[in-house]
């Protein structure tokens, strides 16, 4: 549904993800589709219906008793009690108190679901129920906090802002999301010979699952493998939050001698696991009668849950983000993760920076209303420039900028000024359900944050018939990773794409692995692959050369059984550039003529006794972000896009439809089109429903009531903007990356504020057509924007007057 | 004689292999019995709600006597019993021989599979639209198919794409019912659904009697649970909440299948399903089959039904504020014989019917709006579809021929505002002989207001409901001026 223009990339190949044929058919492998063994048992949990409680006892001696329950376990059977992939102090199975709803107590293993069903009501905890801490505010007040303040600071912000002729000052409520990931978190644990364990889990970190299935079992690495052939969704809900499951799994089969299988429920998912951290923003900005911002002063208070996660990092990635793709000549920035008694909040696709893109964003509206200008204008002259407005306020210089590019086309081929006009004189029959629209952008950092996970590994086997196998620690889960890795090796070679498979994800094969997040899985892992590639080219390139001097009789093939012939060797001085690998076939730079099949080449380096597997490790080179002075080259590159949405309210319910979305985003030079332009349409729609539809719901006493999609609804199909155009700019120039590539997984998820922004437009537009009001306050509509949400902003007297 | 004897195994084809499921098995949903049993692992479980259409299967059967051909369901919340004399096609079922069928081919080529997880059901919803006959699919058509099914990844536009793409050369191959339907099978599953079934295991029993009479005695002998489709109830016991010991399946009685229409009323039998519902009313109540494009999904519709609307008792049914302003009345039958009920008489407290234990709904019928009759119905949920609602209402008001401004008759209902959907008697007769003026649409409000109690919960705030409960009425009061009624523009046609 693309529009071609030739302003941006047309598509020259259609190659599909490697999985569509067996996607299709319902023949691609998930955990739970693996056949059960004989004596395979079941697991579940027992959780905490508490948000904060002291536990005073636990009794499975019930549970035992049930026929077919085989296996209860507690903390009392762990070798080792906390993990945490940044602070180490979350309990696999609480001990001492829980805290937060759904915190895992008891694991049960049994032979039969209604067994299972069973025994997880026959465990017995007793709980000292204790206040839990159930919002920002409340840990801000107790001062109850995960890990010490963060502050990024440039220039001096307090002059700035004690100059600058217009201030806002503005707190923003973000709350939390569900990934909704389709597979449930699910894992089976097989026992092997001489106490080893092999889980199968759904994660999108094998590496860490296996270390922490390790620890907790009492094992050292090497007796523990992790595999993972894919998942039906990821979105960082499974980076961190796969691994306990499979510690369950393990300590049942490690318990039992036999198979356990723990796949949760939806209602159990939603209820264990963390969400999208909440988040509420303070700030106050300065800015000239242009609408150029002077300082940004902000203050972000993150919603950890009750252990630290990834809540650090991720309030990093806010801080950083805070900027988005505005200059800020001087800011402070700063960061504190809260502690409250919810599930612990954890990673989703964007990690922290939708809460610095939602903030600024928010800011660009609010100067243009303040103004009376129009906020594209206000954006683009706060956009990012070269020479002298294009430092962060990190200190990175935003290098292959194409965000003034991005405005200016989009601000055309979405005919901006003309529909803007249009949506202004719609406005005006109050008859009508007001319209809005707004323009926002995207300009996301590309490299985890913390400079160790960008690292890499990759194996590559070449069989004697020419075909490959490449392993890599990346983990597929539907962004097409193993397809963009096998696209890389086939190029490399020069052989088809149907000559390349990308194996199961396995940590026997890859060790120490990054999770596949941050955007990097193509990154990290396809550059790998690359240097992998390299290294065999190199001898395939001696190689060539030497063949081409022997006469084909002569070759290994013929002569190497009988050892007629002396053995060719590797020269190390041959650069693998020397020869041309293509079609399928390698020969000399400057003779054609010499060209061997790739198979043939293959055979021959056999016959040599010349390697054709290679491991290749692949590191990002010069990031050096300091934490404690938040300065530095923090990312790579950056992606960048920008979005516009129109949407209209309904004047009698709140209920907002979004219209048209025009997107275009700069993603270098992909390695395939079609599933990047995926990433983007689906990441778009992930973030619309967290703007708009979908709202978690929880008890005063801190349980999820919205648990399953009967209560919490993502977009469907008929949610979509009804008009939705996808394009990609065309751009060679990102040198800093495999293959001038750029990272799509995570940054069009931000560009969900257009629809966020239109409809605050919208109801800018309703209430000074109505009343011919000041416009609506800046604190008055949270993220979501749920049709109440919207019906509240657009009739606040009428809500007030029934809750007064 | 034969037919007498009862079946001790539900019988159903699941793609080319004929099952007879007895005991355990049979209680199981058809999801867990093909994926656990069968090692069909194409058909996922995700909700176990039937809220994301990832166990998507199809199901064809004669049981009403004309066979609608194959329709798309949730295996998740129906068990293999309920699903005795059908034939269910599975994703694994719509290839043949290796050979992608035309949808499958269709999905791979335009991208429209990322994760993979909800692909089968995507698959299976879009060969069930394809499959329909349906002529010239637009987006939109394609959309209102693909209701019940989420996809977190792709963001759709590739589904729908790979839909439309896939329309010719479906219409080109040869057609499921061709390939799953030969005679022979036919037959077999014709003669099935004349044989009564009675299936235990443990304590638990199902039964599906053939004749109305035995329903109704056995309904009298014992306290049973009553499954007119089992949509709502599959949840339950999904969810731990119901673990009903003895079941009674009305799926063989042929009389429940039956739709009656005269001039003035419609009748429908306690199996008639929703998409039969709404292909009736595209005609005679266009505003009603409007209506039920944003109620549920079609694998829900496709097996619910109106008297399991009904007799659901929901206070906040999507079906029950028009039959509430429609002159319905509800069919009940016992072995003491039957009785009709008027639906406002009906509810007598949340979720507490006026039926007596040994009674069953055998159908339901309510009175086919006229055409000067200006009729409204309206949900607002958190999403527009397959969204429970927060609020819903029904609106039927007549004018008087010589002041068409003048109203000569007003029914109002509304659902989410207190334990039962109801009407406003009192409401409806201080507006008889007004024009619908400001003052008088303040003064209704103000009397509707002072009558309910709406809770708060995860569906919105007891204030949001007071302020959709009034904007709801004054809209359908400003179409009324603008004379838009019968055109909703707002809902997917």
């Amino acid at each position: 549904m693309s529009k071609i223009s030739d302003s941006v990339i047309v598509p020259k190949e259609n190659n599909k993800h490697d999985s569509a044929r067996t996607h299709v058919s319902g023949r691609s492998e998930f955990v739970d589709d693996r056949p059960p063994l004989p004596h395979e048992l079941c697991v579940g949990v027992v959780w905490s219906p508490h948000a904060k409680a002291r536990i005073l006892s636990i009794d499975t001696a019930a549970a035992l008793a049930i026929p077919g329950v085989e296996s209860v376990q507690t903390h009392r059977d762990l070798h080792h009690h906390h993990w945490g992939t940044i602070f180490p102090e979350q309990p696999f199975l609480a001990i001492d108190s829980v805290q937060h709803v759904g915190e895992v107590v008891a694991v049960v293993g049994a032979r039969n679901q209604e067994a299972l069903r069973a025994g997880l009501k026959a465990v017995t905890v007793s709980y000292e129920v204790l206040e839990p801490i159930l919002s920002i505010d409340e840990a801000i007040r107790q001062k109850s906090f995960i890990g010490s303040p963060r502050s990024i600071e440039c220039g001096d912000v307090d002059r700035a802002l004690k100059d600058a002729p217009h201030v806002l000052e503005g707190k923003l409520v973000i709350r939390g999301a569900e990934h909704f990931y389709l597979e449930n978190q699910s894992c089976i644990a097989y026992p092997k010979e001489d106490g080893q364990m092999e889980v199968h889990s759904s994660s999108q970190h094998p590496t860490e699952t296996q270390h922490l299935v390790a620890e907790a079992l009492g094992l050292s690495q090497k007796d523990v493998v992790c595999v993972t052939k894919r998942l039906g969704g990821g979105f960082g809900g499974k980076e961190t939050q796969a691994a306990p499951f499979a510690v369950y799994a393990a300590m049942i089969a490690q318990a039992t001698g036999k198979s356990a299988r723990l796949v949760l429920s939806k209602d159990d998912d939603m209820i264990i696991t963390g969400k999208r951290n909440p988040f509420q923003i303070h700030y106050r900005v300065g800015f000239d009668l242009n609408g150029l911002i002077l300082g940004l002063e902000a203050q972000h208070y993150g919603d950890g849950g009750a252990y630290a996660d990834l809540s650090t990092a991720i309030m990093e990635r806010a801080m950083l983000h805070s900027d988005n793709a505005y200059f800020l000549p001087s800011a402070r920035i700063s960061g504190q993760v809260c502690r409250t008694n919810f599930h612990s909040h954890t990673a989703f696709r964007g990690f922290g920076g939708p809460k610095g893109v939602a903030m600024i964003e928010r800011i660009m509206e609010d100067i243009a209303l303040t103004l009376g200008k129009d906020a594209l204008d206000v954006r683009k002259s706060n956009c990012y420039a070269g020479p002298d407005r294009n430092v962060t306020h990190y200190g990175q210089t935003v290098e292959n900028n194409m965000l003034p590019r991005l405005f200016s086309r989009l601000e055309e081929s979405c005919a901006y000024r003309q529909r803007r006009e249009e949506i202004k004189s719609w406005n005006l029959d109050l008859q009508k359900n007001p319209r809005g629209m707004a323009v926002t952008a995207v300009k996301f950092g590309i490299a985890f944050t913390t400079r160790f996970l960008n690292q890499g590994n990759a194996m590559v086997n070449i069989h004697r018939d020419g075909t490959i196998q490449v392993s890599t620690g990346a983990v597929e889960m539907g962004q097409g990773v193993n397809s963009r890795v096998a696209k890389l090796v086939a190029d490399e070679f020069g052989i088809p794409l149907n000559d390349v498979r990308v194996m199961t994800t396995s940590t026997e094969k890859n060790a120490n692995t990054s999770p596949t997040a941050a955007s990097s899985g193509t990154d990290i892992n396809g550059a790998a692959a690359v240097h992998a590639c390299r290294k065999i080219k190199h001898r395939l390139a001696s190689l060539t050369l030497q063949l081409a001097k022997i006469p084909p009789e002569n070759w290994a093939n013929k002569t190497a059984g009988l050892g007629t012939m002396p053995e060719i060797s590797v020269s190390e001085g041959t650069d693998s550039e020397s020869c041309i690998f293509s079609d399928g076939k390698v020969y000399p730079k400057a003779d054609q003529t010499a060209a061997i099949p790739f198979a043939t080449l293959i055979s021959e380096a056999y016959f040599n006794r010349i390697s054709v597997s290679e491991y290749g490790f692949y590191k990002i080179a010069d990031l050096g972000f300091n934490k404690l002075t938040g300065k530095g080259r923090a990312f790579l590159y950056f992606s960048q896009g920008v979005a516009c949405s129109e949407v209209e309210l309904d004047r009698w319910t709140g209920e907002a439809k979004v219209l048209r979305t025009d997107i275009l985003m700069d993603l270098g030079r992909p390695v395939n089109y079609h599933l990047d332009v995926g990433q983007v349409s689906g990441a778009f729609i992930q973030g619309m429903g967290w703007v708009t539809t979908e709202a978690l719901h929880y008890d005063a006493k801190g349980k999820l009531l919205s648990h399953s999609p009967s209560t919490y609804k993502i977009p469907s199909v008929q949610d979509i903007p009804r008009t939705y155009h996808i394009d990609l700019l065309p751009n060679d120039e990102n040198h800093a990356n495999v293959k001038g590539t750029k990272a799509a997984g995570e940054p069009p998820l931000m560009l969900c504020f257009s629809v966020w922004n239109a409809i605050r437009d919208a109801l800018n537009s309703d209430r000074s057509r109505r009343a011919n009001a000041k416009p609506i306050l800046p604190d008055e509509l949270p993220i979501p924007a749920t049709a109440e949400a919207i019906l509240r902003v657009m009739k606040p007297e009428s809500f007030r007057g029934w809750e007064s | 004689m034969a037919l007498n004897k009862n079946r001790d195994a539900a019988v159903l084809y699941i793609n080319h292999e004929r099952h007879e499921v007895r005991g355990e098995e049979a209680f199981m949903m058809l999801a867990d019995y093909l994926r656990y049993k069968r090692g069909l692992v194409g058909t996922k479980i995700v909700c176990a709600e039937g809220d994301c259409g990832a166990c998507s299967v199809l199901k064809a059967s004669y049981l009403n006597g004309r066979s609608e051909g194959f329709e798309v369901i949730n295996a998740c919340i129906i068990s293999v019993a309920q699903l005795d004399a059908c034939q269910i096609v599975t994703v694994e079922g719509l290839s043949e021989g290796g050979q992608l069928s035309a949808v499958q081919e269709s999905v791979a080529a335009c991208h429209a599979s990322q994760c993979g997880y909800c692909t089968p059901g995507f698959v299976v919803a879009i060969t069930a639209c394809l499959e329909s006959g349906k002529k010239d699919l637009n987006e939109q058509k394609i959309k209102n198919c693909l209701t019940g099914n989420l996809c977190r990844c792709t963001g759709y536009t590739s589904l729908i794409e790979a839909a439309l793409k896939a329309q010719p050369s479906v219409q080109l191959s040869a057609s499921l019912a061709s390939r799953y339907l030969p005679d022979d099978r036919q037959k077999d599953l014709k003669a099935i659904a004349g044989i009564p079934l009675e299936i235990s295991f443990g304590d638990k029993t199902f039964c599906a009697p053939v004749l109305l009479k035995d329903a109704l005695q056995l309904r009298s002998k014992m306290p049973l649970t009553l499954m007119a489709s089992g949509s709502d109830l599959g949840v339950m016991i999904n969810k731990g909440k119901a673990n009903p010991k003895t079941q009674l399946s009305l799926h063989l009685l042929p009389d429940l299948y039956k739709i009656d229409q005269d001039q003035n009323r419609l009748t429908f039998g306690a199996r008639v399903t929703l998409t039969e519902l709404r292909k009736i009313c595209e005609k005679t109540v266009p505003e009603f089959a409007k209506f039920l494009n944003i109620f549920a999904s079609p694998q829900i519709k496709n097996i619910g039904t109106l008297v399991g609307n009904v007799a659901n008792a929901s206070p906040i049914g999507d079906t029950v504020p028009f039959l509430m302003v429609a002159d319905t009345l509800v069919h009940v039958a016992s072995s003491r014989g039957t009785r009709n009920i008027p639906l406002t008489e009906f509810y007598l407290a949340y979720r507490k019917m006026s039926l007596e234990a040994d009674e069953i709904i055998a159908s339901v019928s309510f009175a086919i709006p006229k055409q000067e009759d200006r009729l409204r119905i309206f949900k607002v949920s958190q999403r527009k579809d397959l969204d429970i609602s927060t609020v819903n209402s029904a609106f039927l008001f007549r004018m008087k021929d010589d002041h068409p401004s003048v109203v000569s008759e007003a029914r109002i209902a509304y659902g989410g505002i207190g334990p039962v959907i109801r009407r406003f008697p009192a409401v409806e007769t201080f507006l008889v002989g007004k024009a619908l003026e400001p003052k008088v649409i303040d003064q209704a409000l103000g009397m509707i207001q002072g009558d309910i109690l709406p809770l708060s919960d995860v569906r919105g705030t007891s204030a949001y409901r007071r302020n959709l409960v009034d904007g709801m009425f004054r809209r359908f009061c400003e179409e009324l001026g603008q004379k838009a009624t019968h055109q909703g523009a707002e809902q997917h046609v």
